[in-house]
Parts: C-alpha cells; structure tokens; sequence
C-alpha cells in the first residue's frame, strides 16, 4: 500500500537525520578534547555524506547514511606551555571543530527532520481518512 | 449498473489510488531532501492518466517463468528537469515546493473522500435507508 510506503519512506527520511544529529552532537561534545601526550593529534571532527538505495520491498530510493568520515582541515592551535599535550615549542594542536558550522548543520538536520515528520502527519492524516471512508 | 465499476465512485478510487502513489513520491523527496546529487521526481499529471496516454499495463508475459515486473516501475514517475535552485551538492530537492504538493496532495485526497461518500449517500437515501 503506498500510504504505508510513504510512512515507512518518512521514517527512514527521520533516522538519517536522527543519526546526522548524533554526529553533530559528538562534534560538539569533543570540542575541547586534545591529545593525552605532547604534541599528538586532538580530535577530528567528524562528518557524515548521505546517499539512497532503491529499497525493493518499498520500492523507492531510502535514504541511507554512506559513511562517517574524517573532516581532513587542519588542527587549530594555540599557545598553551603549562598543557600536558603542548608540544617542544609550547603549542597545542586544538580540534578542527567550528562551533558555527556545527550550529548550521544541526539547523539543517532540525529542518530536514520537521519536514519529515509534517510528511508522516499529513500521510497519517489520508491513511486516518482512508479508513474512515470504509465505515 | 455497477456503481462501483463506473461513475463518481470508481473515478474517485482511481484518484485517491494515484494521490496514494504521489505522496509515496513525494515522501521519498522529502525524505532525501539533504542526498547529494539526488533529483526529485513527480507522477505524470492525473488528468494525462486518466485520458489513457500513460500506460499502467504490466510487463507482457509469454511464460509462467518471466517476471512481472514491479508495478512501481511502470514509467509513471517522471524525473524533474534540475531546477535552478541547485545546491552545490547536486541536489535539487526544494523543501517548501514539496510542502506545497504534499498540501495539495491532502486536500484532493479530502476531496475525492468527501464526493465518494456523498456519492454513496445518496445511493443509501434512493434505498431508502438512514444515510451514514
């Protein structure tokens, strides 16, 4: 029944977002984490590519996570001797993770997720209706 | 006269099944609204549907063996041209136009409820039974 797909499309289309968010979330709780010894790396910031797969049994193209991968930008660094991860020179490599692009991305997930729950409320809505009419 | 077979009932089931198949569609828009490079899709309008110049036949089959084919597949769908309003990631999926067709998609599924069960309505008062 395409109702039922269009719900279980929406669903999927929330879960993407969902796990997009967690990676967000991950960036931003690592903000601060550096190395344990002197002059290592700190955390990298991670990021998430999304691609679809034509799904059989629904018969659309799912959304899906691709993978998580590495953002590859350069470490920030800053001028800290008395840190345990300051390497000879007195630097410490700080994590590549800007606030303000995270701030976008997690707006941008909010926005994609709103927009698929409206899709399961509306669709409940013709399923509800749907139903009614066979009363 | 099979009233299920033609007039305002049947016209009204062919509408709400294709109402059904676009939200499925565009569901899958919305749903892939941050997918690189992915172009949303629309059906072909009702009205070319229902005048016959899309064919909803199935794959011809001369063997019990050959596959059917999946009935989604059926040319119905029609790829979008890229709009101008391409992200730089290729994709072209416009939220707000979504929301727009998802919004029509309700209304005329109402709709098409709404005559459906006046249609029935009166066949209940010709029968002279209470009306539902």
């Amino acid at each position: 029944m395409d109702l039922d797909r269009a719900l279980r499309i929406a669903a999927s289309g929330m879960d993407v977002q969902t796990r997009r968010l967690r990676v967000v979330a991950e960036n931003m709780a690592n903000r601060d984490t550096t190395a344990e010894t002197p002059g290592g790396d700190p955390y990298r910031r991670k990021t998430v590519s999304f691609t679809n797969r034509f799904d059989r049994e629904v018969g659309a193209n799912m959304p899906k996570i691709r993978r998580v991968g590495t953002d590859p930008r350069e470490f920030n660094s800053r001028f800290d001797p008395t840190h345990p991860a300051a390497d000879n020179r007195g630097y410490v490599k700080t994590p590549n993770v800007s606030s303000t692009i995270e701030l976008m991305d997690m707006r941008e997930a909010q926005r994609s997720y709103n927009a698929n729950v409206s899709v399961l409320e509306v669709t409940r809505g013709m399923l509800s209706r749907t139903i009614e009419a066979m009363r | 006269m099979d009233p299920t077979r033609t007039g305002p009932i049947a016209l009204s089931e062919q509408r709400m099944r294709w109402l059904e198949a676009r939200q499925r569609v565009l569901a899958q828009n919305v749903a892939n609204a941050d997918t690189p490079n992915y172009r949303p899709s629309d059906l072909q309008p009702f009205a070319r549907v229902l005048s016959g110049k899309v064919s909803e036949k199935p794959m011809l089959t001369t063997n019990a063996n050959h596959l059917q084919g999946s009935k989604q597949n059926d040319g119905r769908i029609a790829k979008e041209r890229i709009a101008a309003n391409r992200e730089p990631g290729g994709n072209s999926v416009s939220l707000d136009r979504e929301a727009i067709r998802i919004a029509e998609t309700d209304s005329a599924h109402q709709m098409a409820i709404t005559v459906r069960r006046r249609y029935v309505n009166m066949y209940m008062t010709a029968l002279g039974r209470p009306q539902q």
